[in-house]
């Protein structure tokens, strides 16, 4: 008794003291109220090119003009950005932003749920607009991010998040853009770690593939029903998956292997989904399909190390440049959460190993936003789009060109302070000894 | 196979399998009758091998009670003797196995305990280690067991060396004959060689768990064995020198020497140094991956025992098969048969041992596949005889057939290495028959003249008799087929009047000539003659030898991108590059760099090449210095961590460096020329670093950077006290930061205590010394007062402020400074108090919360410590990272203005200054060694790539041959894969997990016992941050 309750005040105790210390002093910015004007810029506007010494306007969150010659509205805030970079804000895809605080502490992770199929949980419920994470990612360019539950087959659903909310609610896009699965393993694997012999392995593999189909068989047996007008009782599982049949949700398939990605591209014409292969490591492989089939292919290791011992070193670094080259539609992602701040020099380094610079920017900004549906609002320098976009000194891309002097979302001016510039300039000015 | 054939088997004496007990036991009473049956046997008209390249044809074999009376050359039996007609027979002395467990009791397999357990159960003077069971003398454990000495009797083995194979120190063998009677009269050699492996077995206890672990277990008992012979009855400094039975089984191992199980070739090489350190004779149980590093094998000088378990072909029958296999392990699909071959033209000794076969009866089709590979039957023949008659302490009486010898041989019809048979396997002068010598072989087709018409009966070769008859163009099936020593029967439908079933017997009567008896279906008997057409022979190629043709490469490391040796040494003059000196003279334009005998030999504008120089046109790329790192986990084997105890200075990684490990290559492929590998962070007193060069293509020895003084990886906070461990692991001190100062700072007095008692020993007298004990060396302590003395210098894993300080207090109050922190993420909070200590940091770029202890954790950490005065690196602690260590250099300019010059510095000279090696590597300067990258682009930029990266002027990076090797890994993988699919059925023979699994990617706190994986297959882990 005594040690349930000490173990209960423990954790209250540490649950406050967590509290405390994971909500952030940025403030939100203001709704903008007043037009902007950037004057002078390298607009790399992703749909119609870059744009030299150029303005560009927005007024009430959104890009209202672009060019040499634009006119200032009244009352507007002129700011000279001569020699700098605009750039539209980076989505990232596939991320546990807001989900995950502290990885080691369980108490701090909400981002995978019990069992193996949970399609009805959403990325959003638990978003903590207050995470510490958040400004560290944002002052690399990076406004919007798709926060995905994880799982070990059906994780659940993602939504897409602005990283300058007050909350979940303000924080979201877009709520429940589609269904996130984990396919199951193809292939046996020979490490010490993995006590099945190769047998019992193709066996579980298969017993997957088989909960999966059935899970989709299932889910369809409902749909039907609900076309039907059947009295059948709600079940939250398929109810979460029926946008899946009707074309409104996405399915969202996480798989390297080559073998994974053709029984998800099979399965998905079976049922009619709309696919988005996560990760996709082996996408290389049968690029000419994905670019004939156009299935969107979010690449997931642009840093990676080989998959393989026998693949080149380079194999996933240029990747991206073998994917453009076939004309598959792709972005590039670097899933997780505090590290999702390198996926703009992660995309650069695509760049080093034959990606072509422009597409790298369009592969974390104008594709992401195709892939979530939000391109009419995001992804792009054009009017009538989002004011979300970031202005750099140098080249966003580079770690030796990004700095940051302004970033907004949808108008919004955002903080380019963090816990980490805080505590920065906290120890500036400890005193020497 | 019955291959027997008829003419022999009907003019041989019939002999009885003599069942009397030829060698009585001695001191059992007799209950009944005694047994006096003579035991005087002579086999006649045999081809005879004495030993190994030594033939008697024509000879006798005269065996009496139980040992070998003589070979005699003129083919006379003694009179009185019984004769066997050896007559087609090849007999060899019995095969002898020298590692083994046959006759003893195997540990039982256990749950491990949920909860760790730091010390065993103390017995009978055992060791403090439960791996250690070196005062086992397995022969009073041994019991004669017909039905397991079959496994080997089957293949014609008649004696074994055998012990329970579990632990690390084993105990003694027992050398034992295979024949069935009383352990008293099969028992050869009672203490025979010590057995061991670095594999601790059913071991419950904690310490070791990584293979580093072991190897100083090893060193550290034959250090201690050697303390307790001079030592045993002297007075040590708190009681009388303990009695250790461990450890006195041990005193004598130099002489006796050890059978040493390995697991690969590389960990050949790691035992040899340690037991020829302690002058221990040692023999190898080897892994059958020898060829991969011949040289160095044969350099070793040790006697191998040799498995045979060829592995089956990877599969690659799906059409993705290729995937999923990688080329090192077809290529040792087609090599494992040509190990014994290379090794015994090497010079080396083998035996060869039926241990690691999934089935026994693969011994054989192996063992030709062996020779069909190259392997000679003389080689072989010792391998199996002589050889393993030495290793097992029998030579006095096994291995060979001469007077006085055992009687333990073995009869084969035709040539064992070919395609004989073994007839039978005498143990102690009685005989096992496999085959009945008297067995007829009916397969081939007999013609019997059925009154002037052709009745053609044909028996097929394979498992079952069976067959068909043929009358003119009638065929009918065989029925009830039947054979003994004397007939063939069979019933069969025939259409000859009366039509219906006959029956039919068949018995020889002269070579090839048979009486035939049929009944007809009315039941009339008919005799008849019948002649048989004797089966053409297949005629096999296995003596071809030499004549196998690889399609594969053999590299170092023997895998892909692996190299067909070290990179040749180069004089290059590298023209119109810009330099990166990572010195004071900054950045230089439009430079030239000359590399002469692996050093820089000039750095300059428009200098002059010398002959024989090759030059490189730089214009429009950089040059740095090779990066270096100085937290690294790549190539480390077995285990990153021995974080079983709290303190394990005495553990080496320098003892299990992987040069086979591909992130060496990957990491040369970013740039990377020298990494310090460290120990894990499981506990606060880990182990030894070992500084490498990234030498892809040489061996372990050959990479370590000797010129690198010692250096040691110390642990501190959430990591050493097993924060995230999960709620078993809590038992262990210490589990706060508060006790990771005390446990720290109570080793090191130990440490004081200990070399006082030393000191003090050496002012003894003579007199005095012949009292009391030396002081035990101990490894542990002998490393931190190394510390101590400033000797080595430790790398320490730290996160936040307060341990930093408590480190660095411990350090001052024990008088040595703290050379680096590691992955210091919050050392720009005392940053002034480092500086003032002397200390280094060493930080990640940017990472941070992936636990509580890095919520502080900011990109501006280098920067901070830099401007207040502390050398600071960034280092990697990753092999991904390790690729790209210039963009993590770079983070320090995109965040807080550093200089880039200043930014490269700090993943060149200033680890180097770290490991305290910056007079020879770090920058780029006139005599340093030429460890050099080209970039393509400004080398901090995402842009940059290496294109060439060098070690003392050798390449052992180029993008451009990179992109060759990539095709040709391609190219070779196919042609052995067709060579799968072209072996169809054949290529599924062999071990099912013939080869090496994978090593995993290492994590500072990768905190397995990588044996329980081994012995139980429920091992756990933790792990995956840093």
């Amino acid at each position: 008794m005594n040690k349930l309750l000490t173990t209960v005040s423990a954790a209250l105790v540490s649950a406050l003291a967590l509290n405390s210390a994971v909500a952030h002093d940025q403030v939100p910015g203001d709704k903008q109220d007043s037009p902007i004007v950037l004057q002078g810029g390298i607009l790399h506007t992703v749909a119609n090119g870059v744009l030299t010494d150029s303005d560009l306007v927005f007024e009430h969150g959104k890009i209202t003009a672009i060019g040499r010659e634009v006119s200032i509205p009244d009352g507007a805030e002129v700011i000279d950005i001569s020699g700098q970079h605009v750039y539209p804000g980076v989505i990232a895809m596939d991320t546990t932003i807001g989900l995950n605080e502290i990885e080691a502490v369980r108490a701090t992770r909400d981002a995978r749920e019990v069992g193996d199929v949970h399609p009805e949980v959403a990325g959003h419920i638990a978003f903590n607009a207050d995470s510490e994470i958040i400004p560290t990612v944002r002052n690399h360019g990076i406004t919007h991010a798709q926060v995905a539950p994880e799982g070990s087959l059906v994780a659940g659903q993602s939504s897409l998040m602005h990283l300058d909310g007050w909350n979940t609610q303000d924080a979201l896009v877009s709520a429940e853009l589609g269904v996130h699965v984990s396919w199951p393993r193809t292939y046996v694997i020979n490490t010490w770690w993995e006590r099945r012999s190769a047998e019992q392995q193709r066996k579980a593999n298969k017993e997957a593939r088989q909960q999966l189909m059935k899970v989709f068989a299932d889910a369809k047996a409902y749909y039907d029903a609900k076309q039907a007008d059947l009295a059948i009782n709600v079940d939250q599982r398929w109810e979460a998956m029926l946008g899946l049949f009707d074309g409104s949700k996405k399915l969202y398939v996480h798989a390297n292997d080559k073998r994974q990605l053709e029984q998800a591209i099979d399965t998905s014409q079976e049922f009619g989904f709309e696919l988005v292969l996560m990760g996709a490591r082996d996408a290389w492989r049968i690029a000419d399909k994905l670019a004939e089939l156009n299935i969107p292919v979010v690449f997931g290791s642009p840093y990676g190390l080989p998959g393989r011992d026998d693949e080149g070193y380079d194999q996933d670094f240029s990747s991206p440049a073998r994917l453009a080259e076939a004309g598959v539609n792709f972005a590039i992602s670097y899933p997780g959460y505090w590290d999702v701040r390198n996926l703009p020099f992660a995309a650069g380094n695509a760049v080093a190993f034959g990606l072509d610079q422009q597409q790298a920017l369009t592969a974390i900004t104008l594709k992401p936003a195709e892939i979530l549906g939000v391109a009419d609002k995001l992804g792009s320098l054009e009017v009538g789009k989002s004011a979300s976009l970031s202005v750099s000194e140098g080249d966003l891309l580079d770690p030796i060109g990004q700095k940051l002097t302004h970033l907004y979302i949808d108008g919004r001016k955002v903080s380019l302070s963090s816990r980490h510039t805080e505590l920065y300039e906290k120890y500036r000015q400890k005193p020497s000894e | 196979m019955k291959k027997v054939h008829q003419l022999s088997a009907l003019t041989l004496a019939v002999t009885s399998v003599l069942t009397a007990s030829v060698v009585a036991d001695q001191t059992s009473r007799t209950n009944g009758m005694r047994d006096n049956t003579p035991s005087l046997t002579a086999i006649q008209n045999a081809t005879i091998i004495t030993e190994p390249g030594k033939s008697v044809s024509n000879a006798t074999l005269v065996i009496e009670n139980g040992t070998v009376q003589s070979v005699e050359r003129n083919n006379r039996a003694p009179a009185g003797a019984r004769v066997i007609d050896g007559t087609g027979y090849t007999i060899y002395p019995g095969f002898i196995d020298p590692y083994s467990s046959y006759g003893i009791q195997a540990s039982a397999e256990q749950e491990r305990s949920e909860t760790p357990i730091y010390n065993n159960e103390r017995e009978g003077g055992n060791a403090a280690n439960d791996a250690i069971h070196s005062q086992k003398n397995w022969f009073s454990e041994f019991k004669t067991n017909s039905e397991d000495a079959n496994k080997w009797v089957s293949q014609g083995f008649t004696s074994v060396q055998s012990a329970n194979l579990d632990g690390i120190f084993q105990g003694r063998a027992v050398t034992v004959s295979l024949a069935d009677k009383i352990p008293n009269d099969v028992i050869y050699q009672s203490t025979a060689k010590h057995f061991g492996s670095f594999d601790k077995g059913s071991s419950q206890q904690q310490y070791p768990s990584s293979l580093m672990g072991s190897i100083a277990l090893v060193r550290q008992t034959l250090s201690d064995a050697n303390w307790y012979k001079s030592s045993y009855g002297k007075q040590a400094h708190n009681q009388p020198v303990e009695f250790n039975a461990a450890l006195d089984s041990l005193t004598t191992i130099g002489e006796q020497g050890i059978v040493f199980k390995v697991s690969d070739e590389k960990s050949l090489l790691r035992a040899d140094d340690v037991f020829d350190q302690f002058n221990v004779p040692s023999v190898y149980v080897a892994s059958g991956y020898e060829y991969a590093r011949l040289d160095a094998v044969k350099n070793a000088e040790s006697d191998l025992i040799l498995p045979l378990n060829f592995p089956a072909a990877p599969e690659v029958e799906g059409v993705d098969g290729h995937l999923d296999v990688d080329l090192a392990d077809l290529r040792h699909w087609e090599r494992a048969p040509s190990n014994p071959a290379m090794l015994a033209n090497a010079g080396v000794n083998f035996a060869l041992t039926l241990h690691d076969l999934e089935k026994s009866e693969r011994f054989w089709p192996n063992l030709r596949k062996a020779v069909k590979h190259g392997l000679s039957e003389e080689q072989a023949l010792a391998a199996l005889t002589t050889t393993p008659a030495k290793i097992a302490g029998i030579e006095d009486k096994a291995g060979k057939l001469a007077q006085g010898y055992m009687a333990d041989f073995v009869m084969v019809k035709g040539d064992v290495f070919a395609d004989g048979t073994i007839q039978s396997v005498w143990l102690q002068g009685e005989e096992n028959e496999l085959v009945s010598r008297d067995e007829v072989d009916f397969v081939g087709t007999y013609r019997i003249d059925w009154n002037g018409q052709e009745v053609a009966v044909e028996i097929k070769p394979g498992a079952g008799l069976a067959g068909e008859v043929k009358v003119g163009d009638k065929t009918s099936a065989l029925r009830h087929v039947e054979s003994d020593t004397e007939s063939l029967s069979f019933v069969t439908d025939l259409e000859l009047a009366p039509a219906g079933s006959w029956r039919f017997k068949l018995e020889p009567e002269a070579q090839d000539a048979f009486a035939v008896t049929a009944v007809s279906p009315e039941g009339d008997e008919i005799t008849l003659q019948a002649q048989m057409d004797v089966p053409e022979s297949k005629a096999e190629t296995t003596n071809e030898t030499g004549s196998v043709e690889y399609a594969s490469e053999l590299t170092f490391p023997n895998v892909a991108y692996g190299l067909n040796g070290l990179p040749e040494r180069q004089d290059v003059l590298i023209r119109n590059v810009t330099v990166w000196t990572a010195s004071e003279e900054g950045i230089l334009e439009e430079t030239d760099v000359l590399v002469r005998n692996g050093q820089f030999s000039a750095i300059g504008e428009n200098l002059s090449a010398p002959s024989g120089v090759t030059e490189i046109d730089g214009a429009g790329m950089h040059l740095t210095p090779g990066i270096i790192d100085e937290h690294s986990h790549i190539a480390i084997e077995g285990g990153v961590n021995e974080g079983s105890e709290a303190v394990t200075s005495e553990v080496r990684i320098g003892d299990v460096v992987n040069p086979d490990d591909i992130h060496i290559y990957r990491s040369l492929a970013g740039g990377t020329t020298m990494a310090q590998l460290l120990h894990g962070s499981a506990n606060p007193i880990g182990g030894q670093a070992q500084v490498i060069k990234l030498r892809w293509g040489t061996d372990a020895n050959i990479m370590k950077f000797d010129a690198a003084p010692e250096s040691i990886k110390f642990a501190l906070g959430e990591n050493v006290k097993q924060s995230n461990w999960g709620d078993n692991m809590t038992v262990r001190y210490p589990q706060t930061r508060l006790g990771v100062e005390t446990i720290m700072r109570d080793g090191f007095q130990t440490a004081l205590e200990y070399q006082q008692r030393k000191q003090a020993y050496e002012r003894m007298s003579r007199l005095e010394r012949s009292k009391v004990a030396a002081p035990r060396p101990d490894y542990r302590l002998e490393t931190l007062i190394e510390i101590l003395n400033s000797e080595r210098f430790v790398h320490a894993h730290s996160y936040v402020a307060s341990e930093i300080l408590m480190l660095m207090e411990v350090a001052e109050d024990f008088g040595f400074t703290l050379d680096t922190f590691t992955h210091i993420l919050e050392g720009y909070k005392v940053a002034d108090e480092m500086a003032a200590h002397g200390a280094s940091g060493s930080t990640f770029a940017d990472w941070w919360a992936y636990k509580f202890e890095v919520y502080d954790a900011i990109p501006h950490n280098a920067c901070l410590m830099k401007e207040r005065g502390v050398l600071t690196s960034i280092n990697s602690d990753s092999n991904d990272l390790q690729r790209r260590l210039n963009t993590e250099a770079a983070k320090s300019v995109l965040y807080c203005d550093m200089d880039p010059h200043e930014a490269l510095k700090m993943i060149t000279i200033n680890p180097a200054k770290q490991l305290k090696v910056d007079r020879y590597v770090g920058s780029v300067e006139k005599g340093k060694h030429a460890d050099f990258v080209l970039w393509s682009h400004y080398p901090l930029s995402a842009y940059a790539r290496a294109e060439q990266t060098w070690i003392n002027g050798r390449k052992f990076f180029d993008r451009e041959l990179d992109k060759q090797h990539q095709q040709t890994v391609k190219k070779e993988k196919n042609a052995l894969i067709q060579k799968v699919l072209a072996a169809g059925d054949d290529a599924k023979e062999g071990a099912k997990d013939g080869y090496k699994p994978a090593q995993p990617t290492w994590h500072c706190d990768t905190e397995h016992d990588f044996w329980l994986d081994h012995f139980t297959g429920k091992g756990h882990q933790h792990g995956g941050q840093h």
